[in-house]
């Protein structure tokens, strides 16, 4: 065999070793084009396609939806509520999640697996079982309303069919995303370190605040973008602890897509939807790269 | 690691926000043993007559098969596809396959409403509204990055000097990942296969989206019935929901404890 | 397991025979290159029929990469592999023969012992009768026998080590390759499984090539050492070639402990730092000397021995180490490592005795300075 033979052997084995590979991924390729690139694709294209009143498309182009979502001042409303309503439901969730957190970062044994699973659990249930738990607690005449009516109230609280019902479904539903964030970013967490603070004197609620949170914030950081992001794209509680009360982009989206039949306008909102997602996404990037 | 005490103010917060996190969940299971007929906690009386009456709703029994249908094939084809471009991507390691992975990954990270939406405007054009092969597609989509992720986890943590050993003994590639990758990497298609199913069984806005009258699956079906009733129905159904689910993660958990005994 | 397969006598044979047998396994121009570097750069070797042969190097020096092109693990850019004379070089890993010991032993993780030991058997589609009675006699020479239904798991690392060797071994390979088998032991058992390698290697006559970085492993085991560095083949040799005739300062430095100086030629001698010594060839300009520490003798000062270098100097440090002491001696602008074995009526010598230091001058081994 001669060397200049010999020297195309791997080169060639490479180029096989590549035709392999691809035709392994053909399939998930194929998947991912047809189902995944193409239609988000054609969500942009759609934004601007102009149509009849009777919704079906002329095959113009309009850039009449992207008009009327910036002259209207109730798709600026639906933004700033939705972004305002994501933002708190995030902060909540941050609020009720960081204690279990950090009590199962400091668990040891079989009592930290036991309470794992029961925090990862409630994503194993659909979000239609979790909100309409919510609705047997926070109804007119669930647990909470009964509760109160048993110790003297007159009137019902109304806890659905408005924005805290809402938050508060939301709040619940998203709280295992961001104990599992959380969890992750307390993995740096030493706890010599924490020791340490303490032998140098530090009370404890200080060794909290000077050494704990500091060093739990990129945790913190990508639980809140996680909790943020699944937020504003969340329409299940909206719409069904909402009652048709509150409006958010997702409840639009949803309501123009199937309802009215909207599909220019609905993509246009989508594509909303997702420049807010960019949007977080950068400044998530940011408060990383400050912290450190 | 040594025990050490965990605050008492601690230990409050953590089972206040438990309890919180629990409620919704646990207050369906007395709901369904509700007998009244309009939904209201506690109950002024008790009975079984929410479980009883899911027989008479024909259209909740054929969504549940359907989603059982459903869920199965899609966790069948998840695997068969994942596996091989899994090993593209761990073993194979084609130029881009960082990249790669990052795309066949980028549905997980997409707002689900926005891809729901993109997916029924492509669905409704090629007539796919409402039909298994829509749904089929759409669930695909959504569980193949959890599938690909699981197995090149599990793929990456296999030696590759074990299947060069196999190799040199005289095992062709196919026979090396038939005898020596396939089962090493056992409890990682449990676990994305078991993850595939639950996800497409829960799925609700990707299916709300792509269903329609003639079709659709049980989680939508719940979502129609809590928008239009409020009554205990939907507490059964959750219950049995809830064990169901139970025994898949039991099911599993065994599986993977016997896979794991097995490697050892 | 029965010997004849591997050893055939050296008595009459015709030529070709004696090149099959000389050049069992021949390296040829043998490369290896990740885009501009070389890790293996056109490496020639010559392996005998049932020699054991060492590769040492350190870290990066292209033994490993070798080692794996001849098990067909890596794929050669240019050159030969031929075995037995046949060229193997674009064959598949799993169409050559060769039984590899992996440094982490590979074993297969969900497979029992003797499923372990099985595997090549059954990929030659061997019958389970002769599998099972191959694997029993595999599990006795590594002396496993009644460990057959274990899972490497529950296995130390010394019998893990075993049943890779058994696994490997269990196939009759053309040549036994063995990577690191031993860094994964602690010292005492790496020891006994030097011995027991070695013996099994020479009862089956087996050709067996060694990867190690490690100099002693080298030295003791390997009837043929060759030391690599850079991708290249620094020496081949025998132990003792190497130990007493380095062909490079390379070799003098890696194989075993040394003095090494910077020092001048001027035909037949050399000036370090002051201190000037015969060598035994003529040589000029920049030069390394070397010097081993256990080849030198200390006397006290003014004593000389006959013919030999010379140098006086100063104890600045003592180091006792039990079976040796160790002495830095200033001599002029060097420091002189010298190595003395102990007994149990010698005294130490204090630091700042004066004394005299003598090596005979075919101890005085002297390279060209690199450039």
């Amino acid at each position: 065999m001669s060397a200049a033979a010999t020297a195309q052997g791997p080169a060639q084995s490479r180029r096989g070793t590549t035709f392999t590979a691809a035709t392994l991924l053909l399939p998930i390729l194929l998947i991912n084009a047809i189902g995944f690139m193409l239609p988000v694709a054609n969500l942009a294209v759609i934004s601007v396609s102009e149509i009849r009143s009777s919704g079906a498309m002329t095959g113009g182009w309009s850039i009449a939806k992207w008009t009327t979502v910036a002259t209207d001042p109730f798709y600026w409303e639906l933004l700033a509520n939705t972004v305002r309503t994501s933002l708190i439901v995030t902060i909540l969730t941050l609020v009720v999640s960081y204690p279990i957190a950090l009590c199962l970062h400091r668990m040891n044994g079989a009592w930290k697996s036991i309470l794992l699973v029961l925090v990862i659990s409630p994503l194993l249930l659909s979000s239609v079982v979790r909100t309409y738990g919510w609705i047997a607690i926070l109804s007119d005449r669930g647990l909470v309303n009964s509760a109160l009516a048993a110790l003297g109230a007159q009137e019902p609280f109304r806890l659905m069919f408005n924005l805290t019902g809402v938050m508060i479904g939301l709040t619940e539903i998203l709280m295992p995303y961001m104990i599992l964030a959380l969890l992750a970013g307390f993995g740096r967490l030493d706890p010599r370190v924490e020791e340490a603070a303490a032998t140098l004197g530090a009370p404890p609620y200080r060794v909290f605040w000077r050494v704990v949170l500091p060093l739990s914030l990129p945790g913190v950081a990508l639980g809140s973008l996680l909790t943020f992001v699944l937020a504003i794209s969340s329409f299940i509680t909206p719409k069904l602890l909402g009652g048709g009360r509150v409006f958010l982009l997702a409840t639009e989206v949803y309501d123009q897509a199937i309802v009215t039949l909207d599909w220019p306008l609905a993509a246009t909102l989508s594509i909303i939807v997702l420049v807010v997602f960019g949007l977080a996404l950068a400044v998530y990037t940011r408060i990383l790269r400050q912290i450190g | 690691m040594d025990e050490r005490p965990i605050s008492r103010i601690l230990i409050w917060l953590a089972s206040a926000s438990f309890l919180f996190l629990l409620a919704p969940v646990l207050i369906v299971i007395p709901l369904s043993f509700s007998g009244d007929v309009f939904m209201s906690f506690p109950p002024s009386s008790w009975s079984l007559r929410w479980y009883a009456s899911i027989g008479q709703h024909p259209k909740m029994i054929d969504a549940f098969f359907f989603s059982l249908k459903l869920a199965g094939a899609v966790t069948v084809v998840n695997l068969l596809i994942a596996v091989p471009a899994a090993y593209a991507l761990v073993r194979l390691a084609p130029p881009g396959a960082a990249t790669l992975m990052s795309v066949l990954t980028a549905p997980l990270l997409l707002p689900t409403i926005v891809l729901a939406l993109a997916m029924l405007i492509v669905a409704a054009r090629a007539g796919l509204l409402a039909t298994p092969q829509g749904l089929f597609l759409a669930h695909l989509v959504v569980t193949l990055p959890y599938a690909l992720r699981i197995i090149s986890t599990a793929l990456a943590t296999v030696p590759i000097a074990v299947e060069e050993a196999a190799a040199t003994l005289g095992a062709t590639p196919l026979t090396v990942f038939r005898r020596v990758t396939l089962p090493l990497i056992i409890p990682g298609l449990v676990a994305a296969g078991a993850l595939s199913f639950l996800v497409s069984f829960d799925e609700v806005v990707l299916s709300l989206f792509m269903s329609g009258p003639r079709l659709s699956t049980l989680p939508v079906e719940m979502y129609h019935h809590v928008e239009s009733r409020a009554d205990p129905l939907v507490a059964a159904i959750s219950v049995l929901l809830v064990l169901f689910t139970l025994f898949i993660v039991i099911v599993v958990d065994r599986s993977l404890g016997l896979a794991r005994t097995f490697v050892k | 397991m029965p010997a004849e397969d591997h050893v055939s006598p050296v008595t009459k044979q015709n030529a070709d025979e004696t090149a099959a047998t000389d050049r069992f396994l021949s390296l040829q121009a043998l490369t290896k290159r990740y885009g501009d570097t070389a890790a293996v750069d056109a490496v020639d070797l010559d392996v005998r029929k049932g020699e054991f042969l060492a590769m040492l190097g350190p870290s990066g020096c292209g033994k490993t990469t070798t080692l794996r092109m001849i098990a067909g693990l890596v794929p050669t850019t240019a050159g030969q592999i031929v075995v037995a004379g046949r060229d193997l070089t674009n064959v598949p890993p799993y169409q050559r023969d060769m039984g590899l010991v992996f440094q982490s032993y590979a074993l297969f993780p969900h497979m029992s012992v003797a499923a372990n030991v099985a595997f090549g058997l059954e990929m030659r589609g061997m019958a389970k009768a002769d599998i099972r009675a191959r694997v029993a006699e595999a599990l006795q020479l590594v002396r496993l026998t009644g460990y057959e239904d274990r899972r490497p798991g529950q296995l130390s690392g010394g019998q893990q080590q075993r049943v890779a060797l058994a696994r490997a071994l269990v196939i009759r390979p053309l040549i036994l390759l063995l990577d690191e088998p031993l860094s994964n032991l602690d010292a005492k058992l790496r020891e006994e499984m030097r011995n027991e390698i070695r013996d099994i290697q020479r009862r089956l006559g087996t050709t067996a090539l060694f990867v190690t970085h490690d100099q002693d492993e080298a030295l003791t085991m390997a009837d043929r050492v060759v030391v690599m560095n850079k991708g290249r083949i620094e020496q081949t040799g025998t132990p003792e070639d190497l130990y007493e005739r380095p062909r490079t300062a390379f070799v003098a430095a890696f194989v075993g402990r040394t003095n090494r100086f910077p020092g001048t030629g001027a035909g037949e001698v050399v000036h370090v730092g002051g201190v000037t010594m015969r060598c035994a060839r003529p040589v000029s300009g920049p030069v390394e000397v070397m010097i081993r520490p256990h080849r030198i003798h200390l006397d006290g000062a003014g004593e000389r021995r006959a013919d030999d270098n010379h140098a006086a100097g100063t104890i600045i440090r003592t180091t006792y180490a039990g079976n040796v002491v160790q002495y830095d001696v200033q001599a002029g602008d060097a420091v002189f490592n010298v190595e003395q074995s102990t007994d149990a009526t010698g005294a130490l010598v204090s630091v700042g005795t004066a004394v005299t230091l003598s090596w005979s001058v075919a101890n005085t081994l002297v390279f060209e300075a690199a450039p």
